[in-house]
């Protein structure tokens, strides 16, 4: 598939040494760790995954970076449509939920929908946020939904009568319809059946070729080596060490053995 | 350097404060989270809310997080004009050369700013609307006041926000206290709409609903802030409220603002110790 292309000029997102910990006031005012002191890059078109065993600090990477979790210190900057870079940690609120959607995406396991709006409509209206018009979305709503085998009885039913798999398949369609220039994904085929995982790997390798910049966490090992065109395994907090696919898929399953 | 716009506010509101009796000397520092009450403990005083600032930009909902005693429905009043305010300012902009210091106006202004600026939907309906009243009538009180005249605009002005707001409208012209609470609520719904307002203020919508009324309710909610851009202020103690209706917070304890964050953020990582403490207690 793709390889890296980690070139400065098409970095965009440029993550630096950044620390997250969370101070649990209910429980003795305990400090809980979970990142200490993360750098990273990300350029347009390469799909990074990251890698590490669960309390690495995989997840909570990603949220950070979205600002579900509030970083503690560091600095995540993203490259804007006129090229420049924003530090999305400096940012308001309200700048930084304009972004959100935009110019930053995330998708995580579950689907976070109205109760009461269909399968259809909710990709669709992904597609609207992001700037098509609405032929365009329901276009590509369509191709996405089809592209996932959702079937199509399903299109007109509230998402809140799916099943597990299901949902998931529409959180992706959502989540990848125009996608923006970065795309978070946490575990975003973890519900599915071996076949739909397949047409959804599929989708999500097609990002690349769009341009996208994509920092993934997937928990199997196959999905990875698949997708990734580098590889960063996380430990503590802090990132292990990094490389292609080949190279650091082969030392982590060294480990796991 | 950065490109990144923020969006215009419609809605300021800055260093708000209402105090009910006299304050002591040091009346500000002896009330608060701090001290854990909002009470003065040598004149009795209260500090239902004090230093209370946001901003609600267009097509934009803001929640008001805490619990009941909070300061939260004092700051939903003050701006509504209900109660008069101790301190600070609420300042409303609908277009660029029109921006209204509404603290400043006269009762009569506040009562006019009502009804096409600012809408308000309270937990009783008794509130909102009259309940003797049918659900027409209701609807056109609003209308008549900004000065719809014919009858038969204001009817089908009527049906057709009924109609928006999922009210059968065989039920027209049916007095309201006839009605389910959700059913009250959607005519709440409809009246605020009548005169299209900018700015709707929300006090615990959906609260004392079943769980399946509530449901429908907050989703016509959701849909309707969507639709016609409303700046949304959401008062609620219900995180699944918040969480389905705003995208960004203020919590308030004891009259102040404790913490200010993205919703998704307040719900996954809560820094003050209060708002941890209603977040694990929601989450429990």
């Amino acid at each position: 598939m793709s390889h890296s292309i980690n070139n400065a000029e098409h970095v965009v997102l440029d993550v630096r040494n950044l620390r997250k910990h969370f101070v649990l006031h209910t429980i003795d005012s305990r400090i809980v760790e979970a990142l200490n002191g993360v750098s990273l890059k990300v350029s347009a078109g390469e799909h990074v995954a990251l890698a590490g065993t669960s309390g690495a600090g995989k997840s909570s990477l990603l949220k950070s970076i979205y600002r579900t979790y509030k970083p503690s210190s560091g600095e995540v900057f993203l490259k804007l449509d006129d090229d420049s870079f924003v530090d999305l940690i400096s940012l308001t609120d309200s700048e930084l939920a304009t972004l959100r959607g935009t110019q930053i995406g995330y998708v995580s396991q579950f689907l976070r929908a109205q109760p009461r709006r269909s399968t259809f409509e909710i990709v669709t209206k992904a597609g609207i946020q992001r700037g098509m018009d609405s032929d365009t979305a329901k276009q590509a709503a369509a191709y996405s939904l089809q592209r996932l085998n959702l079937d199509e009885a399903l299109w007109d039913v509230s998402a809140s009568m799916l099943s597990g798999g299901e949902k998931q398949r529409v959180n992706l369609a959502a989540g990848t319809i125009s996608p923006p220039r970065l795309l978070l994904l946490d575990e975003p085929v973890s519900a599915l059946d071996p076949v739909n995982r397949e047409s959804a790997l599929e989708l999500i390798g097609t990002l690349t070729d769009q341009g996208v910049a994509v920092l993934a966490v997937f928990h199997d090992i196959d999905a990875m080596e698949r997708l990734a065109s580098r590889v960063i395994v996380l430990r503590n907090g802090v990132v292990d060490y990094e490389g292609s696919p080949q190279e650091t898929l082969a030392r982590l399953e060294g480990v796991a053995r | 350097m950065t490109s990144v716009v923020s969006p215009e506010w419609v809605l300021k509101v800055n260093q708000l404060g209402k105090i009910f009796g006299g304050l002591s000397e040091n009346g500000l520092a002896l009330t608060g989270p701090e001290t854990g009450s909002s009470k003065d403990p040598v004149t009795g005083a209260i500090v239902a809310a004090w230093n209370v600032s946001f901003e609600v930009a267009a097509g934009e909902a803001l929640g008001v997080v805490g619990e009941s005693g909070s300061g939260k429905s004092t700051v939903m009043r003050c701006i509504a004009g209900d109660q008069s305010s101790s301190a600070g300012s609420v300042q409303i902009r609908t277009s660029p050369n029109e921006q209204i210091d509404v603290l400043s106006l006269t009762p009569s202004e506040r009562r006019q700013l009502r009804i096409d600026k600012i809408a308000v939907v309270y937990q009783d309906p008794a509130e909102g609307l009259d309940l003797n009243v049918t659900a027409g009538g209701n609807i056109a009180s609003p209308l008549t006041a900004a000065g719809w005249r014919n009858f038969s605009s204001i009817r089908s002005r009527a049906s057709e926000l009924l109609l928006r707001t999922e009210v059968p409208l065989n039920r027209m012209d049916d007095v309201v206290k006839s009605f389910s609470g959700g059913m009250k609520q959607r005519v709440q719904l409809a009246k605020a709409l009548a005169n299209r307002p900018p700015i709707v203020l929300l006090d615990e919508p959906t609260t004392g609903l079943d769980a399946s009324v509530a449901a429908g309710v907050l989703d016509l909610i959701r849909g309707l802030l969507e639709e016609f851009g409303l700046a949304a202020v959401v008062v609620s103690h219900d995180f699944s409220v918040i969480e389905m209706l705003t995208n960004r917070c203020i919590v308030m304890n004891h009259g102040r603002v404790v913490e200010t964050a993205l919703t998704d953020q307040l719900l996954e990582d809560p820094h003050h110790p209060y708002s941890q403490k209603l977040v694990s207690a929601a989450r429990a």
